[in-house]
């Protein structure tokens, strides 16, 4: 990456954005440029007024009049909100990165990029509109992969996730079938086997509960050893961004034809408290795609002038 | 006059892991078709599209098991049980409404009545009727029973469901919650009980004269755990004070079936159940307790006990494992 930081905007003022804002405001390689409301009230906006110089309420239509000081955009908004936002912006050329299970976009595992087929990036197109998918996707894409690299005749993938109540907006709550497509596509594309199911546990216990993801996957045959140092491996490179995923339930097989596993997803606090780990790795896996992006550009740009 | 509605075929499979095939639907519904049950519902135990390795798969699909109990009934209303979360509109809750389902329950934990909003309102605009159900009725207070029914029937629920998912409650409970939603929710109440404490029958019964106005069943008590309230007990108590149009011969009949069909998988309530009850975890939860205890050679108690004090909902299977190598120090 050059020295220059990455000039960045965030769209959403909720939770997620104000998260991904201090998130960006901590990284070494962007320069957060803008916030971008709808609502002058709104504390998200007055929180971060002092740090960001562009913070704005007038929601996309001012974001305009300043966008050419940014390469990049976040959506932390809302699926539907994310559609126009979408058709708003992409004139403009810049990428960006959509943080709602809109389905817009790429649906990209950062971990998983040049390990499986549907992860890349192209570094000639500077402007990719790359889909984060949902908090299930990412947390299961890293097992899913480590499992399905090393097993043959896949027949069917399971992925249930048991969240916070606490941590379950209400864009989240209103979605509970989009959370299930979108996750059930990206376990499509990860796995390569059509027939999957995803299920969405909302729990409202006291302490809140981290959240959790089981993969199961059948298949005819399982190279067990494989899939346990895999799964290590991939556990690593996740955790150089999402510090809280763990593995707590090794892959095992059960009696039948199935590797099963559980990840535990502890979020790191910068905004939102730790049991939010489901929104966490969104975040996470946001700020790492765009950073891998403009690495990818940078590299076709240096790779031409060669 | 309170509706007796019949679960054999939904919350019955819970006994039978999911196991239910469309022969024995259509032998039932044919039984207890015009028996007076204002409905049968039928399915996997969690509902639409919740055959899952997490919970169990179904021996057959939801399509088949609706497709046979429309085609056997002619007076009783068919219905269905559904999970936001397991279930969605496109996948599964579409394709029932037009296989004919009559009545379609739409469940949530009894904290997250939100993520029911859009699966309520889809139904409603395609004029079909909903209840709403709240399980584990238990993990709250009374205002909160009310503000989340509310919530059901102001998404246009004509009906709220109290369903004591763990066989938790005692009479005088049941009692506070069904009359203080019959004074404040406008919409009729039911209540829907476990055998955990063997407290199932009176519990229905105590319903029934707090003002519900559909209690549920399950012939022979087929059902998650230890069982649900044994149907046609329930008939029998309630015509010593009232005047049904029930058939409690008929209903007999639909026993003998299950009993004759499923000697090995009748519920029962035993150790295991009473544990359940009182730490307050899901009745389903039972197959799951019992492999992984007897697997890792832990006492049933420690882990129901523990399953209750971590605050387990439907839906978590997955976390039994994961407490009881907790427990062991795995």
């Amino acid at each position: 990456m050059s020295n220059s930081k990455i000039p960045v905007a965030v769209i959403g003022s909720g939770n997620i954005g104000i998260d991904l804002c201090e998130r960006l405001l901590r990284d070494p390689d962007f320069n957060l440029v803008a916030l971008v409301g709808r609502r002058s009230t709104s504390p998200g906006l007055a929180r971060l007024r002092s740090k960001i110089p562009h913070v704005l309420a007038g929601g996309v239509e001012e974001f305009l009049t300043i966008s050419d000081q940014v390469e990049g955009i976040f959506d932390a908004t809302s699926a539907f909100a994310h559609q126009s936002h979408w058709s708003q912006l992409s004139p403009l050329g810049k990428w960006m990165v959509d943080l709602t299970p809109s389905r817009i976009g790429q649906p990209l595992v950062p971990v998983l990029i040049g390990k499986s087929d549907s992860m890349k990036i192209d570094g000639t197109n500077g402007a990719g509109n790359y889909s984060m998918v949902t908090c299930g996707g990412q947390s299961s894409a890293p097992l899913l992969y480590a499992i399905a690299s090393h097993s043959k005749g896949i027949k069917e993938v399971e992925i249930s996730s048991s969240i916070a109540s606490l941590s379950a907006g209400p864009a989240t709550r209103l979605n509970v079938d989009q959370y299930i497509e979108s996750t059930e596509e990206l376990a499509s594309i990860v796995t390569g086997c059509q027939n999957v199911k995803a299920i969405l546990v909302l729990n409202p216990a006291d302490p809140p509960v981290m959240m959790r993801t089981t993969v199961t996957i059948e298949a005819d045959y399982f190279d067990l050893d494989s899939i346990a140092v895999e799964t290590k491996r991939i556990v690593m490179d996740v955790q150089k961004s999402v510090p809280g995923y763990e593995v707590v339930v090794a892959p095992y097989k059960t009696t039948r034809n199935r590797v099963v596993a559980t990840a535990l997803v502890r979020g790191a606090g910068y905004y939102l408290p730790e049991y939010a780990g489901n929104l966490d790795i969104i975040n996470a896996a946001a700020v790492e795609t765009a950073r891998r992006h403009v690495s990818a550009l940078e590299a076709n740009i240096v790779g031409s002038r060669l | 006059m309170t509706s007796l509605y019949d679960v054999t075929l939904r919350d019955g499979n819970h006994a039978l892991r999911h196991q239910l095939t469309s022969q024995f639907v259509r032998d039932y519904c044919r039984t207890a078709d015009g028996s007076g049950v204002m409905a049968i519902e039928v399915g996997h135990g969690n509902g639409l599209g919740a055959s899952s390795f997490l919970v169990g798969k179904s021996a057959e699909t939801d399509e088949s098991l609706i497709t046979a109990a429309r085609e056997s009934l002619q007076e009783t209303k068919l219905s269905v049980h559904v999970i936001p979360g397991f279930a969605t509109i496109k996948r599964d809750i579409a394709p029932a409404v037009a296989l004919g389902v009559d009545i379609f329950r739409i469940a949530t934990h009894v904290t997250e009545a939100t993520i029911a909003q859009k699966h309520i309102e889809y139904l409603v605009a395609k004029d079909v009727t909903v209840h709403g159900v709240l399980m584990m009725s238990h993990m709250i207070d009374i205002a909160g029973l009310i503000e989340q029914a509310s919530l059901m029937t102001q998404y246009g629920a004509t009906a709220i469901i109290l369903m004591d998912s763990a066989g938790h409650f005692q009479p005088k409970e049941v009692s506070h919650r069904v009359r203080s939603l019959r004074d404040t929710i406008g919409v009729e109440v039911g209540f829907h009980a476990h055998n955990n404490l063997g407290m199932a029958v009176a519990n229905a019964m105590e319903a029934v004269s707090s003002g519900a106005g559909i209690v549920d069943g399950a012939a022979m008590g087929l059902g998650a755990g230890s069982g649900n309230a044994q149907l046609e007990c329930v008939l029998a108590s309630y015509e010593r004070d009232h005047v049904s149009h029930s058939s409690l011969d008929q209903f007999l009949t639909m026993s003998k079936l299950v009993e004759s069909t499923f000697p090995r998988q009748l519920p029962r309530t035993n150790a295991s159940s009473v544990e359940s009850g009182e730490a307050g975890v899901f009745s389903g939860y039972a197959p799951q307790v019992a492999e992984i205890s007897s697997e890792l050679g832990l006492n049933t108690k420690e882990l129901w006990v523990e399953l209750g004090k971590r605050g387990l909902v439907p839906g978590q299977e997955s976390m039994i494992r994961e407490i009881a190598q907790d427990l062991m120090n795995l």
